[in-house]
């Protein structure tokens, strides 16, 4: 196999780029539905202040999943 | 005369070929979500459709590299493409028929390598092409997104463990409407716009274009577009099976890891221009997000399978195309090799459905 043909650091950056995506997506999908469940949770149990603490950080796991798909859509979109 | 029915049986196997490129790959972008239950399966796929038809639309790139540094351009003429075609739909349809999910791409460049490999020489093929564009990113494209997935998967499960699973199930099968919908965009962008390329090349071959100025015309984006989103409405039921509750029973957590690391791979190499087939990554996804939670949960055997499968693309559609050309050229370099092989595999093709009808399946019948 000809390795001169391989763009070795295209292929690094990829690596890097596509873990570094892909883990940040389910961490921050997964925030979202801790901060989500838990807030329903902590209200039902009638502690509104850890409630709303919660809420803000399924609030901002939300706003970093919405950028992440319209980052996807903007590179789709801008091929 | 001959050179305008050699075109239009060329558009129309490109055409053909678009088909069965959305009918295989519809498992892409919706098995995991009909495993996990997140969409019911007409449901997936009338929307992969939509997207995909919605796809084809927004850029034109890809249309103009297609075979570009893999294929030497002087090797390209209508007959190799036409044979080409032949090589890529037979191989996508015998691997639909095996339920085996393998890249459209590589067995539409293994088709064109064949038969340029036939009426050219070796020559004609760029060894370097070949390996920078479909042999790296082959081995490349599911050893990360089976990384990728599987780190995901247990990351999700560290941080949604503890909860009740009623919510955290419901929210993963919302969430997979999202990346489902992700694949199928970007699906919808690159596979359509390679038979745009392809019968745009076809088009300046035969003289009706220029080669200066690389335009697409409309009538072209609209049928490529229709070709692909009716493909994948039609749906490879097989193949969504296979990846789908084959390789692994998957969770909703599962199906979301599996399809976000997936469609974060196949954009990350979208971004920086690094061709990944969108089966390798979201199967290598597959099998990633189930061995993370036990090895055995994989079916190896299946897998093992399905990576055979992609050995087996470039040079068995590279075979198929190369005999159809071979075969063609015995009745010289007119319309008649082609408008024989056509009508022969048009007859193979209605026996087949003959059958299947006379039997009372269809196409669709094992969803």
């Amino acid at each position: 196999m000809p390795l001169a043909a391989i763009d070795w650091d295209k292929l690094l950056e990829l690596v890097w780029a596509a873990a570094v995506a892909g883990i940040a997506v389910a961490i921050v999908f997964a925030t979202l539905i801790h901060g989500a469940t838990r807030a329903s949770d902590e209200r039902r149990a009638g502690r509104g202040g850890v409630a709303a603490a919660y809420t803000a950080l399924a609030a901002l796991a939300a706003l970093g999943f919405t950028a992440g798909v319209v980052f996807g859509i903007l590179v789709i979109v801008s091929k | 005369m001959s050179s305008d029915v050699v075109l239009v049986i060329v558009v129309a196997s490109a055409l053909a070929f678009d088909f069965t490129n959305g009918f295989h790959d519809t498992a892409n972008a919706i098995a995991t979500s009909v495993s996990t239950r997140a969409m019911s399966p007409r449901f997936a796929v009338a929307l992969s459709a939509v997207l995909n038809f919605a796809g084809a639309f927004i850029s034109l790139e890809v249309a103009a590299t297609v075979g570009s540094g893999i294929v030497e351009s002087s090797a390209v003429t209508t007959t190799v493409v036409f044979a080409g075609l032949i090589g890529a739909i037979a191989w996508n349809l015998a691997t639909w028929y095996l339920g085996l999910p393998s890249s459209s791409s590589h067995a539409l460049i293994g088709g064109l390598v064949g038969a340029a490999l036939v009426a050219k020489g070796a020559d004609a093929v760029q060894g370097d092409g070949l390996v920078e564009k479909v042999i790296v990113p082959g081995l490349v494209a599911p050893v990360l997104a089976f990384t990728v997935a599987g780190v995901s998967i247990l990351f999700a499960y560290r941080i949604v463990g503890r909860l009740r699973p009623g919510p955290v199930n419901r929210a993963y099968r919302l969430g997979q409407l999202v990346s489902g919908s992700m694949f199928s965009l970007a699906h919808g962008t690159n596979d359509a716009q390679k038979t745009m390329g392809i019968i745009t090349l076809a088009l300046i071959a035969h003289g009706d274009l220029s080669a200066s100025h690389f335009h697409v015309p409309t009538w072209v984006i609209v049928s490529s577009a229709a070709a692909i989103a009716l493909g994948t409405y039609t749906g490879g039921w097989r193949i969504i099976r296979t990846m789908g509750t084959r390789i692994i029973k998957m969770d909703p957590a599962q199906g979301f890891s599996a399809q976000g690391s997936g469609a974060a791979v196949v954009l990350a190499a979208s971004h920086l221009g690094y061709p990944l087939s969108t089966t390798h990554v979201i199967s290598g996804a597959v099998m990633g997000a189930g061995a993370a939670k036990r090895l055995s949960a994989v079916r190896w055997g299946v897998a093992g399978n399905i990576a055979i499968a992609w050995v087996l693309t470039l040079p068995a559609a590279a075979l198929i195309g190369g005999l159809v050309y071979a075969f063609s050229s015995i009745f010289g370099s007119g319309a008649l090799g082609p408008v024989v092989v056509s009508l022969s595999i048009l007859s193979v093709v209605l026996a087949f459905l003959g059958r299947r009808f006379a039997r009372g399946q269809v196409l669709t019948a094992d969803v």
